[in-house]
């Protein structure tokens, strides 16, 4: 039996039916099927793809790199040109080819694997996927405005502020940054998706640890992302403001001398030491399933595999300072992070054993898959090794900034990648259902090895090359470390030539993959469900590639082997919920409820690339205003589209005829700052495109609220530990779980802040900046509002339970009441604050902390009070507290709020009391 | 709110003034009360399964790990 659910803030309005092709796909031939595609199967290609694109990319930018370092001196790239490349080759390469490409497998494998017909959110997964491509095409953009980022992949501080940009990279850098931020909205809505999957969409029978080790890699590899991306986004969200108000009245994070430099390198690498092993552990899930299938037997020690695996994850976030040795930080905490990444590098010798004696234990058939999975293996314990030098201090006090740091995390993380290549072989057969040519494949692997080698093993020689420099000295021999022994008097020179000879070798070995792949589309080397002798996971039980719905049946392993239920008997027994008035019958395939069509996650995707362009290039005396004007917009849009969707009623006036006062209001405001017409005429171009961005942006989110898109949940299925907890709320726990860090982050740098300034002085300090009085009572009063906000959403579910309309339309505006009450405070406390007593965001340490912390608090509110207007929109005409639509819709929102409220429960002693 | 006036009193009889360290105790758990009655009731994390508590507090645990770790780095 199903249950039809209502998901990404869907809405059930079977009236409408507002798919355009009811909901079903269009042929692959179609090019408007990729583009409204929400199937999993599909995104996964599309993420392959586009990461192969963006791999070419970044390897173009690295045969540019290499051929720059084929002399010592001056070559083909000015010094500001190197710059870039360097900066957009790493983050290409980290954040949008190696991750995505592991997720374009994982999106179209884990279901698969699992027993699931698709992802818990499929919207959000076509969400993700655009959201993906267009942080990429914003990065790319970057580079046509004058200059992209030149700080280095790291951004460390303070390089990578205003102060020390050139002028011509200041728009392209702000670009930069917000590419990686729009990057970070796809990897936690793609998180959330897939922890959500994974814990309440398994196949009967299929325990937590049975999953096939690719997905358990990626299970664990999504909790990493979770929690660590979140910290970037804080990082960068900061590192925004600095450059927003740069010059005006710039906050003082980066650029404090309350250790600010050393701030961004925790954010950093609190986020980029798990970063590694996000981007490894798809790959080490790859070696796992691969030496499985050519070995023809079990891992060795699986159970200890998988252990040794959460351990790395954990562990991950608890060795970030071993990048930062040649920092301030204290000699105790040095140690003590020199233990835990030592004891990092424990659990992988358990994995790469697991994997050596796999093989040995197993008769080994030599298949490309096998062969780049092999070569990975030997890859990566050379990375790995050479890995365990930079964690010692000592040692790392030398090799640090060297061509040893590139040689060593291009040995870990590429052979992440040529194990991924592996990937690609070993399931390229189940995507197409062609197979490839294995002899080009053997050619392409010797090609990639040696050119990996010959690319990367000179820079362990030339280790002390100064990394990052566009010119390095070509008379000095290198030496054995440590020792005055001169290897060779060849200087520098001849083994950076050698590495670009690698390089190139390396790159065209793709070019074989890529005709391989192509023809291989064409050839008759069709296969059936499995080429392989030996394969244990679900996808290889269904045909090549797999059916739409992936399974003939509903899949079970309760018998302990993989078999197919007849899905009437365990799907469709009986009708699903309401059905056009009429009755499901038990004989229709679950197929035909579900929705996989949206053209909305495209829409709102190429809104935010708009929006990410614009705010690259708005002043900061423009900086609210496209936000502000769009929310008129916002009000008039739930009008229309609600009136379209539910049928129109009074409400749906009040909101159209609301947005024209709203905009007035703001017009007069932004009258008196501006001026009107003038303001307008003097606003930049960025101006126009943010307002554009924000407001179409804002628009495709109601019309993605209400557009219908069911997708089934399968009651027959494993839950543990999530058992009677919704999917939609399991994704909201999710969120909030990544939310706690990101907030967390905010406050752990005030604090990281005011212990470096003397914590008892901290308000002292700000006296001396311009603060006169900082009263507890606007504080104390909005914990008051914020709280009693709580308790009204508490009321409105309950009475959307006990099915009153007025009841739950008048707490949910009552709460309404109390967030704008909490926000009117808040305004009249930082006006008082900001304009007359002077206090302002460049006013030392604590105005920074206190606007911005605060700021993103206060954010959080307003976006709780759009979710407000429409959920009020939605329980006026029927939803939520009729047959229609769900209660629990209220109490998904219950939980962010009250998340708001908790925050604030922290910032009002933090901020106002201590 | 009786907690929250609770925490604004004690800096306004000058607790904060006197015993500083035990008045940040004192306003900090005030604060945790106040959080885990909101999460415990009104987000229902009591009725919930515990996994459901354990997730968020992976999070705080990770926030924990970042402020200890960065906070005693630079003491």
């Amino acid at each position: 039996m199903t249950e039809d659910v209502h998901t990404n803030g869907g809405t059930d309005s079977h009236e409408t039916g507002s798919q355009d092709d009811g909901g079903h796909l269009p042929p692959k031939s179609s090019v408007k099927r990729w583009l409204v595609t929400t199937n999993h199967k599909d995104v996964g290609i599309l993420y392959m793809i586009t990461s192969l694109f963006f791999l070419v990319f970044g390897g173009i930018l690295a045969f540019m790199i290499r051929m720059q370092l084929w002399q010592s001196g001056p070559f083909i790239l000015t010094d500001l040109g190197y710059n870039q490349i360097v900066t957009a080759h790493g983050l290409l390469m980290v954040f949008w080819f190696l991750s995505p490409f592991a997720f374009g497998l994982a999106n179209y494998l884990v279901p698969l694997q699992i027993g699931a017909d698709d992802l818990a959110f499929p919207r959000l997964n076509a969400v993700s996927y655009w959201l993906y491509l267009f942080s990429g095409v914003l990065l790319g953009i970057s580079f046509f405005q004058g200059s992209s980022l030149p700080t280095g992949w790291t951004l460390y501080a303070p390089l990578n502020l205003p102060a020390f940009i050139p002028p011509v990279a200041e728009l392209g850098s702000m670009s930069g940054i917000l590419a990686l931020a729009l990057f970070i909205a796809s990897v936690t809505i793609g998180s959330v998706n897939f922890i959500t999957t994974m814990y309440r969409m398994r196949a009967e029978g299929l325990r937590m640890r049975d999953i096939p080790l690719f997905s358990i890699s990626i299970l664990l590899t999504v909790w990493m992302m979770l929690f660590a991306f979140a910290a970037l986004l804080a990082a960068l969200m900061l590192l925004s403001f600095d450059h927003v108000f740069a010059g005006e009245v710039g906050t003082g994070y980066f650029g404090s001398e309350e250790g600010g430099s050393l701030l961004w390198t925790h954010l950093f690498w609190f986020f980029g030491h798990p970063e590694v092993y996000i981007v490894f552990f798809p790959a080490l899930g790859v070696m796992a399933e691969v030496v499985q299938t050519f070995s023809g037997r079990r891992l060795v020690g699986r159970k200890w595999f998988i252990i040794a695996m959460a351990l790395v994850a954990i562990q991950s976030f608890i060795v970030w300072m071993h990048h930062m040795f040649l920092t301030a930080i204290n000699l105790p905490i040095k140690t003590v992070i020199m233990v835990t990444t030592i004891g990092i590098s424990l659990p992988f010798d358990l994995m790469v054993f697991a994997l050596i004696y796999t093989m040995i234990k197993g008769q080994v058939r030599w298949k490309t898959p096998f062969l780049f999975v092999l070569g990975a293996i030997v890859l990566f314990i050379i990375g790995g090794i050479t890995g365990v030098f930079l964690g010692a201090i000592v040692l790392d006090y030398s090799f640090r900034g060297t061509y040893w740091v590139v040689a060593h995390f291009h040995y870990t993380m590429a052979s992440g990648a040529v194990a991924l290549v592996g990937g690609i072989y070993y399931w390229y057969p189940k995507i197409t259902g062609k197979m490839y040519n294995e002899f080009l494949g053997k050619v392409h692997f010797v090609a990639a090895f040696v050119g990996f080698n010959l690319l990367y093993f000179p820079m362990f020689v030339v280790w002390d090359t100064p990394r990052r420099w566009f010119h390095y000295s070509g008379t000095v021999a290198p030496e054995i470390p440590f020792t005055n022994i001169t290897l060779f008097e060849t200087g520098f020179t001849i083994w950076h030539q050698m590495a670009t000879v690698g390089a190139f070798l390396f790159g065209f070995s793709f070019l074989i993959m890529f005709y391989n792949l192509f023809v291989s589309l064409y050839s008759d080397r069709v296969v059936d469900e499995s080429p392989w002798a030996y394969t244990g996971s679900a996808e290889w039980a269904v045909s090549s590639p797999p059916p739409e719905g992936n399974f003939p049946g509903t899949p079970s392993f309760a018998t302990g082997k993989l078999s197919f239920l007849d899905r009437a008997e365990t799907d469709g027994g009986t009708e699903t919920a309401a059905t056009d008035g009429g009755v499901a019958h038990a004989a229709q395939s679950h197929e035909q409820h579900a929705d996989h069509t949206s053209w909305w996650p495209l829409g709102m995707s190429l809104t935010a690339l708009i929006l990410g362009l614009g705010i690259s290039g708005l002043e900061a005396s423009y900086f609210v205003w496209p936000f502000l004007f769009a929310i008129p917009a916002f009000v008039a849009f739930i009008g229309i589209f609600g009136a379209r969707s539910d049928g129109y009623t009074h409400l749906h006036g009040a909101f159209v005829g609301a947005a024209v006062p709203l905009l007035a209001l703001f017009a007069l405001v932004f009258h008196l700052h501006h001026g009107i017409p003038g303001g307008l005429a003097e606003a930049n171009q960025y101006f126009w495109i943010s307002l554009i961005g924000i407001t179409s942006g804002l628009g495709t989110l109601v019309a993605m609220g209400y557009e219908s898109f069911h997708v089934p949940t399968p009651t027959m299925s494993e839950q543990w530990p999530f058992e009677g907890v919704s999917n939609t709320k399991l994704g909201m726990w999710v969120f909030i779980g990544s939310d706690i860090i990101l907030f967390g982050a905010f406050i752990g740098s005030y604090i990281f802040m005011r212990i470096r300034a003397n914590w008892t002085q901290w308000w002292d300090i700000a006296h001396n900046n311009g603060l006169t009085h900082h009263p507890v009572w606007p504080g104390l009063l909005n914990t008051y509002l914020l709280l009693a906000s709580s308790f009204t959403v508490v009321l409105a579910l309950a009475y959307a339970k006990r099915g009153s309309r007025r009841g739950t339309v008048t707490a949910l505006s009552v709460t309404f009441v109390g967030a704008t009450l909490f926000l009117l405070n808040k305004g009249i406390e930082w006006v008082d604050l900001y304009i007359h007593q002077g206090w302002q965001f460049d006013s030392g340490p604590a105005a920074s902390t206190f606007y911005l912390t605060t700021g993103l608090h206060a954010a959080h509110v307003v976006v709780g009070m759009l979710i407000m207007l429409f959920l009020v929109a939605r329980a006026y005409t029927g939803a939520y507290w009729s047959d229609g639509e769900d209660a629990q819709t209220i109490e998904y929102f219950g939980l962010y709020w009250h998340f708001v409220d908790i925050v604030w429960l922290f910032l009002f002693p933090l901020f106002y009391i201590l | 709110m009786a907690v929250s006036t609770t925490q604004a009193a004690l800096e306004f009889v000058g607790l904060l003034e006197a015993q500083y360290w035990i008045a940040f105790i004192a306003i900090l758990v005030l604060s945790a009360l106040k959080a885990v009655t909101v999460a415990g009731w009104y987000m229902h994390m009591r009725e919930e399964p515990r996994a459901i508590t354990y997730l968020a507090l992976a999070g705080l645990l990770g926030v924990v790990a970042l402020t200890a770790g960065a906070g005693y780095s630079v003491l």
